[in-house]
């Protein structure tokens, strides 16, 4: 019983001081977040992405799953890695709305590279 | 001659439906942009203490709301805008482990901990005293503090629940899991805050 009023005070008091946190947000804080709504709004305007982005989710789809295979049959890594890659490495590729994340394999493959000499030098 | 007058009334009338239904739909978008911004940034930025990281995030959200999911109907906006947040700031925190990890190799390791200002942060007076300024500025530092140490799904449930106010179907559909996972995770998460905060909120 206490420990379900103890609950519900502290919920109280987060909601309040959050509540008070974003009203007294200031003036530049709302300029900004305002010009980032009318920039959002203009998409409403934009043509439409057409049948190519339609499918922009689907292709970047099968591409993270060709470089799983890929990486997964060893033809791209010539030299050996003690880390397997994980599932979650997979995850993170695969996930909807991550596939942002597909604009930097060039900087994951750096960073393997990377990961792969500092390997070498401790071994 | 009447019958292409005819048509051409149709097509008018037609145009004139689909323009007034577009400015409806601006305006709802609008409105629903204008409710919903500010409590997204304090929950952005609680999760990634930092304001113009946050207001980039937050930005990111609201185009790809308006990009994607406008013809959704309006009940359905609130959790998929917080989906859409809540994976933006989960991109952001892997972007930043990738990009540690790169630093500390180059010998350059940071610590986000030490670089975020409170005070800078910190919402502007609003006329209180300043005892009554400093207590409530301390509190909120605890309870964000507190807040962004919990594990993302926890905080996840906790903002969505307490600060956005969705129920818990919303936060289930915002978080992409059941509503049994979300009335776990968000019971822990306040089993937690309790243990932390007690000290100074009883």
């Amino acid at each position: 019983m206490t420990e379900s009023r103890d609950s519900e005070r502290l919920e109280r008091q987060a909601k309040a001081l959050f509540d008070d946190s974003v009203e007294r947000l200031d003036g530049a804080t709302l300029s900004r977040l305002n010009q980032g709504r009318q920039k959002a709004l203009e998409e409403l305007h934009k043509p439409g992405v057409g049948n190519w982005g339609r499918w922009a989710p689907v292709t970047g789809v099968a591409a993270a799953a060709a470089i799983a295979v890929m990486v997964m049959n060893g033809t791209t890594v010539d030299v050996p890695v003690d880390d397997p890659v994980t599932v979650s490495d997979f995850e993170m590729l695969l996930e909807t709305d991550s596939l942002e994340m597909l604009e930097d394999l060039e900087f994951f493959s750096l960073l393997d590279a990377v990961d792969t000499e500092s390997n070498g030098h401790v071994g | 001659m009447n019958a292409i007058a005819g048509v051409f009334a149709v097509s008018c009338s037609r145009e004139q439906s689909t323009g007034a239904s577009t400015l409806q739909r601006d305006r709802q978008l609008n409105q629903f942009f204008v409710e919903v911004e500010r409590r997204a940034l304090r929950i952005a930025e609680i999760g990634v203490r930092d304001r113009d990281e946050a207001l980039d995030l937050v930005q990111d959200s609201m185009i790809k709301m308006a990009r994607n999911y406008a013809e959704r109907p309006g009940d359905e906006w609130t959790p998929l805008f917080y989906r859409i947040l809540q994976n933006g700031i989960r991109d952001w925190h892997r972007r930043q482990k990738v990009r540690n990890r790169v630093m500390v190799w180059f010998g350059r390791g940071a610590n986000a901990d030490d670089e975020y200002d409170f005070a800078a942060n910190a919402p502007d007076p609003a006329g209180r005293s300043p005892d009554v300024e400093l207590q409530t500025a301390q509190a909120m530092q605890r309870l964000e503090r507190s807040v962004h140490d919990l594990p993302h799904r926890q905080r996840e449930a906790f903002m969505l629940r307490i600060f956005e106010g969705l129920d818990v179907a919303g936060t289930a559909m915002a978080m992409g899991c059941s509503e049994g996972s979300v009335k776990t995770h968000y019971s822990r998460a306040v089993h937690t805050l309790r243990e932390k905060l007690g000290d100074h909120w009883q």
